[in-house]
């Protein structure tokens, strides 16, 4: 069985129910609340169905859709999704430091997560900017018009991300409020962004 | 503080950082400039796309410590993705070029 250090209580109070028994019990448990996994399936369910749309829409006009894509940088989204990664790198180990008690490391990971959070947004903006004074407008070809959409939608996604990271660190601020298991629903909600855009970017940058 | 779940923590996203560079060879293989339709590219693109997924979920997600009722249905998420994309990508490239 897959173990983990971790205490059985589900108390909103207990900041610390991965580790306040240490390393003797170690239990298997849902990261986060069980009803923020549900969403995350639902979301994951739903953007496949808008990937699946995209791709047999891409099927039935393949050279249009290649050649609008022929417009968009590689190397930007692979900035883009190096710097998601860093986010959820960061995020993961800001779970881990309030697991640790280490209340002041976990805040500094969920502040840099933020940071990075916010340098996707402003390098997504810049890449729309830049598309938009192209001429590639939403309305410019069927491509560009799923281009928009994912990204947009998937970009709706990460501000709602700054709003629960915001809670994260509320939560990290006071000892009265630390929650463990509020603090991992906020990482699941941040690193779901993540998985998001690991699929939006195969599907718009590199497939053919 | 540097603990065995840091450390796991940072190989795994030294491991995903790694294959999104990789991506950027994937994406080149054709030269990259007028691109054509190619299934090799396409098919590798969505798998790994779908293994940078599962570790993220693994690890990132702690999936990996979670009942196996979660697992399972992450699992199976990302199966049905895979082959749902693949299925769709080949039946219309060939429906197309019939």
């Amino acid at each position: 069985m897959t173990s983990v250090a971790r205490a059985p209580s589900r108390s909103s109070g207990d900041p610390t129910r991965a580790g306040a028994r240490g390393t003797a019990e170690r239990v298997q448990f849902v990261p986060g609340q069980p009803d923020m996994w549900a969403f995350v399936l639902f979301e994951a369910l739903v953007f496949t169905s808008y990937f699946l749309v995209y791709v047999v829409c891409r099927t039935r006009n393949p050279d249009l859709f290649l050649s609008s894509q022929a417009h968009l940088s590689l190397r930007v989204g692979v900035f883009n999704t190096l710097v998601l990664l860093a986010s959820s790198w960061s995020m993961a180990r800001c779970v881990q430091a309030a697991r640790e008690r280490s209340f002041r490391a976990a805040s500094n990971h969920a502040f840099l997560t933020m940071l990075f959070g916010f340098a996707f947004l402003v390098s997504k903006v810049l890449e729309w900017a830049s598309e938009i004074e192209q001429g590639f407008g939403f309305t410019a070809d069927e491509f560009f018009s799923f281009y928009y959409f994912l990204t947009a939608i998937h970009f709706l996604h990460l501000l709602i991300g700054f709003v629960v990271l915001g809670i994260a660190v509320h939560q990290l601020s006071s000892p009265a409020r630390r929650s463990q298991e509020a603090i991992e629903t906020c990482a699941t909600y941040w690193h779901t962004i993540d998985f998001l855009w690991v699929l939006i970017f195969a599907l718009l940058y590199v497939m053919r | 503080m540097t603990t065995g779940s840091d450390k796991r923590l940072l190989a795994a996203w030294l491991i995903l950082s790694g294959i999104t560079v990789a991506q950027l060879g994937v994406g080149s293989l054709d030269g990259g400039d007028a691109l054509r339709p190619n299934a090799a590219i396409t098919s590798a693109a969505i798998a790994i796309a779908l293994v940078k997924v599962r570790v993220i979920l693994r690890e990132f997600m702690e999936v990996r410590h979670a009942p196996a009722l979660l697992c399972r249905l992450t699992d199976l998420w990302v199966a049905f993705a895979g082959v749902s994309l693949l299925g769709c990508y080949f039946f219309g490239m060939a429906a197309s070029a019939g």
